[in-house]
């Protein structure tokens, strides 16, 4: 009950009102005890001076009666005045004394008559030479005592008691003394009015004020807590208009404008509150909060949804399943040095491996220490699986482009390389920043009809046969070019490929070889076909119809072409198998004039002249004689037909020459005849290509140049069209085959 | 009167089987060992059919066709174009499309080497009956 009470007491005590009341009654009580004060003072002041006005008018008064005593020098009469005036309640005595100091006359009746020692009264004695009144109080205060001078007038001078010299200014004094009781009786009556009227006054002003500040300011006051308590729990809503002046109306105002701002700065902050919790959770990236201890305190929607709810977990086992911190942690770093950090990461998230691009920023406190650290996490798995493919491809474009099985090279718009791949590098060397033309064709300008260019220009894909002239040697290549575009579709480079096609080239003659000598042996054989048929047929005829004539020369058709037969098979064979030579000892003239004797009869018959330029003996050798002669006859029937084809009224002549020059034999065989056009003279040495229609092979070029392979030897032909061809067979006589001609003698 | 055909071949042994096949079947023959010689024969014998070989020396089979078909003399002459090269031999020797290419008059027969008589004796009759 009594701690109820005091707490009542300590609450009363505390409270507003109770300290505005208190310290406004206590200003007032001092206020009011000043003002009692003076109040007390002046009434007791003013009270005095009136007593001091009235007792020396009294004494004037006295003065003026006893003067004509004085005047007419009677005793008597002054005394009486004295004794009547002294009875007087408010007189305690009246005294007159000389100016020596002697008291002459008296109120008081027992000192009547008796001189009074006049010094017996210092203060009266130290006034006697001023000539105005003076009074003073006593020092108990009972009484007044006021002491008016008797001044020396013409009168007294000139009395007829003369008593008095002119000289003498002051004769004596008159003293009064008044009572003082009644007076301060009454001063302490005035003072009592004083403070009774002060006290009321203050109960008055004390109990005005504490009702004011109960009625009037502490319902604003309970209000204004009440708003106050509502405005803390935000349901308070200001009020649009308020009237009145006084204090309490300007708080009330004041306090709305407050809480007005306070709602709209709170609904701001609400506002701001809602949008970044929203961006926090629909941004589309990863959010994570993880504080000191490395452990997810906050997730965003896109992280809860992948990723489930991880929080409370650590970090580093959450996102990568690890049992200690990563070694690099941007998040480590950001609570150490307060920046913020990026990294790269994989994390294993429920099985999948998912590639990151993690930022980091502080999170700080009211101190501004890094209290947390927010994690943004961008996804970037698709772009990383896109960057590792593309390395990939790029890897393996650039193994394709290395080791593709051609030339690649890039060529910027000046015609300068700027890339090669390892086949190029291996057989041209290090060629970056030189001329492609330079490279290839050793030319000092650019080619005409140039790839490269038109693909500059086009932007398009071309291609071209070249031949590139390197070390001496003729390489045939195919060139195709492609553009190599830059972001916006310019051409900025063009790639070469280079086909090495020398090979397929060859391979492609050879098959045109191949086509020419089939059609030509079908042809061949088509005529001998033909020539047997017609054979048969004839002979056939020949007996139906009892004509020998026609069996003679239909069986003649039949053993020409069985002939024609035999020899285009042993040529075929010839020709076709690595047949052995069969080397014997032999003069090569003997051959050469075989050869001669052979073609002798038929260049006589059709008028051209067969020149023997040989020597007779030309030495023993180591040769096949049948492939010689076989070679050599070869030649010789191709003069005669050219002899033959050949047109003009000039004689036909064949020479055919042997010698022996240093360590080699020479065989010519030389003639006038119609000689040969280019295209003829490439396809000389097609197995069956043949000039002579239906009487030729096509195999005796082949079968020559056979020959003259399998003794190591060369031939070569000169020939113009109209004036003639020559044969020239360059046989070596070597040391081995001097040996076999040893081991032939032997 | 029997009817006259000209053989022309630069190859004997082809001539003899010719000659005799159209002989046996009641023709005459006459010859001729190339283009030029052809060309001669038919102005001067005015044969009923030419069987005439594409390739000889001198002038060609080919040429001399050609020739023929210009000439106002000869050129209503049948003639049926004996070879040994077929269009499958040498491609560039399709002497068929060369003939319809240059809108000349196409010869009344093709007979390909080796030549079967029955085959030519019908494209003959065919042509002159």
């Amino acid at each position: 009950m009594v701690r109820r009470l005091m707490l009542f007491l300590k609450k009363f005590v505390s409270s507003l009102s109770f300290k505005l009341s208190f310290y406004a009654s206590l200003i007032m009580f001092v206020a009011l005890l000043i003002f009692s004060y003076h109040s007390i003072s002046a009434q007791e002041e003013s009270l005095i001076k009136r007593m001091i006005r009235g007792a020396v008018k009294d004494s004037e008064v006295i003065k003026a009666a006893i003067w004509n005593g004085m005047m007419a020098n009677d005793r008597e009469v002054i005394r009486q005045i004295l004794e009547t005036v002294g009875k007087e309640d408010f007189i305690e005595e009246i005294n007159v004394y000389d100016s020596s100091g002697r008291m002459h006359y008296t109120s008081r009746p027992r000192l009547s008559n008796t001189p009074t020692d006049f010094s017996a009264n210092l203060s009266i004695k130290s006034q006697s030479g001023d000539a105005s009144i003076q009074h003073w109080i006593s020092d108990d205060k009972s009484f007044l005592q006021v002491v008016n001078p008797l001044v020396n007038s013409q009168s007294c001078s000139t009395a007829a008691c003369h008593a008095h010299p002119e000289s003498e200014r002051i004769l004596g004094f008159l003293e009064v003394k008044v009572r003082l009781g009644g007076l301060y009786e009454e001063i302490g009556k005035a003072g009592r009015r004083t403070i009774t009227f002060a006290v009321a006054l203050f109960i008055l002003i004390s109990t005005i004020s504490g009702l004011a500040v109960i009625f009037l300011v502490n319902p604003g006051i309970r209000k204004l807590q009440a708003r106050t308590a509502r405005m803390a729990r935000g349901e308070y809503k200001p009020r649009e208009l308020r009237t009145g002046s006084d204090e309490m109306a300007d708080l009330e105002r004041a306090f709305d404008e407050m809480s007005r701002q306070i709602n709209e700065r709170t609904a701001q902050l609400e506002a701001s509150r809602k949008m970044y919790k929203a961006l926090f959770d629909e941004v589309p990236c990863y959010l994570t909060v993880v504080d000191r201890d490395y452990r997810i305190v906050r997730s965003n929607h896109a992280f809860a949804q992948t990723f489930g709810d991880l929080r409370g977990k650590h970090c580093f086992i959450a996102y990568k399943g690890l049992t200690s911190r990563c070694k690099k942690c941007p998040v480590e770093k950001t609570f150490a040095d307060g920046w913020s950090h990026q990294s790269e990461e994989v994390w294993s998230l429920q099985g999948q491996k998912v590639y990151v691009m993690v930022k980091t920023s502080p999170i700080l406190d009211e101190r501004g220490y890094v209290a947390e650290v927010l994690e943004m996490s961008v996804d970037v798995t698709r772009l990383k699986q896109l960057q590792l493919e593309l390395a990939k491809k790029e890897h393996d474009y650039r193994y394709l482009f290395e080791n593709a099985p051609c030339y690649i090279t890039v060529v910027d718009p000046a015609f300068n390389i700027v890339q090669t791949n390892k086949l190029f590098d291996r057989d041209f060397g290090a060629c970056n920043g030189r001329k492609c033309y330079q490279v290839y064709k050793r030319r000092d300008q650019r080619c005409d009809d140039c790839p490269v260019e038109k693909t500059f220009a086009d932007g398009g894909s071309h291609h071209s046969e070249e031949l590139w002239r390197r070390d001496g040697e003729d390489t045939y290549v195919l060139v195709q070019t492609a553009p190599i575009t830059d972001e916006n579709g310019q051409v900025v480079l063009v790639m070469e490929m280079s086909t090495n096609i020398t090979e397929t080239k060859r391979l492609q003659g050879e098959l045109v070889v191949l086509g020419e000598t089939i059609a030509g042996m079908s042809h061949t054989i088509k005529n001998i076909l033909c020539g047997l048929q017609g054979g048969v047929y004839v002979v056939d005829s020949g007996l139906v119809r009892g004509r020998d004539d026609r069996v003679r020369t239909g069986w003649q058709m039949v053993k020409n072409n069985v002939e024609k037969v035999s020899d285009l098979v042993q040529g075929i064979l010839y020709a076709s198998k690595e047949r052995k030579p069969e080397h014997q000892v032999v003069d090569p003239a003997t051959i050469l004039e075989d050869v001669c004797s052979l073609y002798e009869a038929r260049t006589r018959t059709e008028g051209i002249e067969l020149i023997r330029a040989f020597q007779e003996e030309l030495g023993l050798c180591s040769l096949d004689p049948a492939g010689i002669h076989s070679a050599l006859s070869n030649l010789v029937s191709n003069a005669l037909e050219a002899c033959r084809k050949a047109e003009g009224p000039d004689a036909r002549i064949i020479t055919v020459v042997g010698r022996r020059e240093g360590g080699s034999l020479i065989f010519q065989v030389i003639d006038n005849g119609a000689g040969m056009p280019r295209e003829v003279k490439r396809k000389l040495f097609n197995k069956f290509f043949s000039t002579k229609g239906a009487k030729g092979t096509g195999l005796g070029l082949v079968i020559t140049r056979k020959v003259v392979e399998e003794h190591r030897g060369t031939m070569r032909v000169e020939s113009e069209p109209g004036k003639g061809t020559t044969f020239t067979i360059e046989i070596p006589i070597t040391d081995t085959a001097d040996e076999n001609i040893m081991e032939a003698a032997v | 009167m029997a009817k006259k055909i000209l053989v022309v071949d630069d190859e004997p042994d082809m001539v003899t089987y010719l000659s005799t096949v159209f002989e046996d079947n009641g023709y005459e023959t006459i010859s001729a060992a190339d283009g030029e010689e052809a060309l001669q024969r038919c102005k001067q014998d005015k044969p009923d059919l030419v069987s005439l070989d594409l390739l000889m020396p001198n002038k060609t089979g080919i040429k001399m066709y050609r020739e023929m078909r210009k000439d106002d003399e000869i050129k209503d002459i049948p003639v049926i174009m004996v070879t040994g090269f077929g269009k499958d031999d040498v491609p560039s020797m399709d002497f068929k499309k060369w003939i319809h290419e240059r809108s000349i008059k196409a010869p009344e027969a093709y007979i390909e080497k080796p030549v079967d008589k029955n085959v030519l004796m019908e494209a003959v009759r065919k042509a002159i009956g």
